[in-house]
């Protein structure tokens, strides 16, 4: 645990040498140094265009996520816990899961139009599933004798659901939402890439247009940086839920 | 206290065929009686427990609990599991508190209960600790404490001292002794220990493997307050070495029939 900031700083540090000394030695415009491409994205924020994209991604981010959010654990604690659920929405949930969620890009784009709700939909395509199976399997792996023991103190299936399945389930539910922040990242990106016309996906489009790899490398690490908070942001919270899950069982989480 | 009439549960095995669990049981527990069951792995004492219980649904017969007719669990019966199925998450003191939660006895209160029992089982000073600080000793103290607080009448202990160590075990039984012997509790106890049954029972219920009938109930004449130096004791040998000579019989038997 307390290896990992100054591992990761490393990483991204040796990342960051390496870009830029293969930029330089490759000399190819197609892909820039590490320095031109932060020069170029400084030039992009000071005019703008930058702010207004990363502000339009991440709603659309944080909707498309939240729907998600409450959708994959209502419908995964609900297949986790009644049979007939997991039987009835099953197969369509696993579907779901490994369908390429951007195929459904032109149906959202016809039915909600080039705007947000589009590309809103499609985070919800790429994020929605991961978490309910993971959501589903937690629940289903919480030990049968706690769900017994408090069913032996008269508990309602309310208080079964809130009080035991719930809490035991949240390391293995963090996972898959975990998970679902990364998808849902890749998600915003494609449907903004596919429709084109806000956000991030509008400025690679157009620059991928121009052949200025520059402002598309410039673009990918404002989303790396969208993306890395994100899951930084999921793990925080992970880490609050679940400070009772023992060192020892965490293994190499 | 307890009368179990007729009972009879099976379930659906692995191989799809039917396993008789518990088979026409009768069985009447008095009144403040500690009762031990004793018998081979599967033959059904669980089972039993759990539907005194109210936890596991029976084929036919019927169970009456201080003239009520059990329909599932209820607030005059509390059990104790082996694996102590306490909450990872919860300290000592929401684990002792979450029977009286459950039911809706508000927080000041049932902290206040909680706290008590606590330092009855002698965990004062561990409140804020989780499970997997304790030891199993310990851990099965706090699922003994939050049994009691919610003042059952029965007490259902599913063997209870089967997880820990033998040391912690013996400090275990004459910790429970001395707090049956204080309460006006009925106990019902499993346990695959020979001597734990007759150091702790009024009566040994012995039950015979497959398909799950009570064998024979054995009375245990030995004085209370019950003390180790019980073990050295002519009756005690007597009555373990009965009970032994009856189950490897049983062990016999089932060999035979396989
Ligand atoms: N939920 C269940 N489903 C199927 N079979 C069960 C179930 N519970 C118990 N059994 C079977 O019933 C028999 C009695 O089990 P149990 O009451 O746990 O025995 P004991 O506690 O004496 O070891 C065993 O053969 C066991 O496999
Ligand atoms: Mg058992």
């Amino acid at each position: 645990m307390r290896a990992r900031v100054p591992a990761a700083a490393v990483s991204l540090a040796t990342g960051a040498v390496a870009w830029e000394l293969i930029g330089r030695l490759a000399g190819v415009s197609f892909f820039p140094p590490l320095s031109t491409v932060a020069v170029r994205l400084a030039e992009m924020a000071a005019a703008g265009e930058i702010l207004q994209s990363v502000a339009d991604s991440l709603v659309n981010l944080l909707i498309g996520f939240t729907i998600s959010l409450v959708a994959g654990l209502l419908v995964g604690v609900a297949m986790g816990r009644y049979r007939k659920v997991e039987a009835a929405l099953g197969v369509y949930v696993y579907a779901l899961l490994t369908a390429p969620a951007l195929v459904f890009a032109p149906i959202f784009f016809s039915l909600l139009g080039d705007g947000r709700g589009s590309i809103i939909a499609v985070v919800v395509m790429y994020a929605t599933f991961v978490i309910i199976i993971n959501t589903a399997s937690a629940i289903q792996s919480v030990p049968a004798h706690l769900v017994e023991m408090a069913r032996s103190y008269g508990a309602s299936e309310r208080q079964v659901l809130l009080r035991v399945l719930l809490p035991a389930a949240t390391p293995m539910i963090m996972a898959g939402v975990r998970l679902g922040v990364g998808r849902a990242v890749t998600g915003m990106i494609n449907g903004e890439m596919f429709i084109a016309v806000v956000g991030f996906g509008h400025i690679v489009t157009e620059a991928g247009g121009r052949f200025d790899s520059a402002s598309v490398l410039a673009v990918l690490l404002v989303i790396i940086a969208v993306a890395l908070g994100a899951v930084w942001l999921v793990q925080a919270v992970d880490r609050r839920l679940t400070g009772w899950v023992p060192q020892t069982s965490r293994g190499s989480q | 206290m307890i009368e179990i009439r007729g009972l009879s549960k099976s379930f659906v095995g692995q191989d799809g065929g039917r396993v008789q669990a518990l088979s026409d049981v009768d069985l009447d527990v008095a009144e403040n009686e500690f009762l031990t069951v004793l018998g081979p792995s599967g033959c059904g004492k669980t089972t039993l427990l759990k539907a005194v219980a109210g936890l596991v649904p029976v084929d036919s017969g019927e169970i009456v609990v201080d003239g009520t007719k059990v329909r599932g669990p209820g607030p005059d019966r509390a059990m104790v599991f082996q694996n102590f199925a306490l909450l990872p998450w919860a300290t000592v003191l929401d684990n002792v508190a979450f029977g009286l939660e459950l039911r809706g006895v508000g927080r000041a209160e049932r902290q206040e209960r909680a706290r008590a029992l606590i330092a009855m089982v002698g965990l004062a000073g561990f409140e804020t600790k989780r499970p997997a600080e304790l030891s199993g000793g310990m851990q099965q103290r706090v699922g003994i404490a939050r049994a009691l607080a919610v003042q059952p009448r029965v007490l259902l202990m599913d063997e209870p001292f089967g997880a820990v160590d033998e040391q912690t075990r013996r400090l275990l039984q004459e910790e429970l002794l001395s707090i049956w012997e204080e309460s006006r509790l009925t106990v019902v106890f499993i346990t695959h220990s020979m001597e734990e049954a007759v150091l702790l029972g009024d009566r040994v219920v012995l039950m015979s493997a497959r398909p799950g009938q009570i064998a024979e109930i054995v009375p245990v004449p030995l004085e209370r307050p019950r003390a180790r130096s019980l073990e050295r004791s002519g009756k005690y040998a007597e009555i373990t070495a009965y009970l032994w000579d009856r189950l490897r019989d049983m062990h016999e038997e089932h060999r035979a029939a396989r």
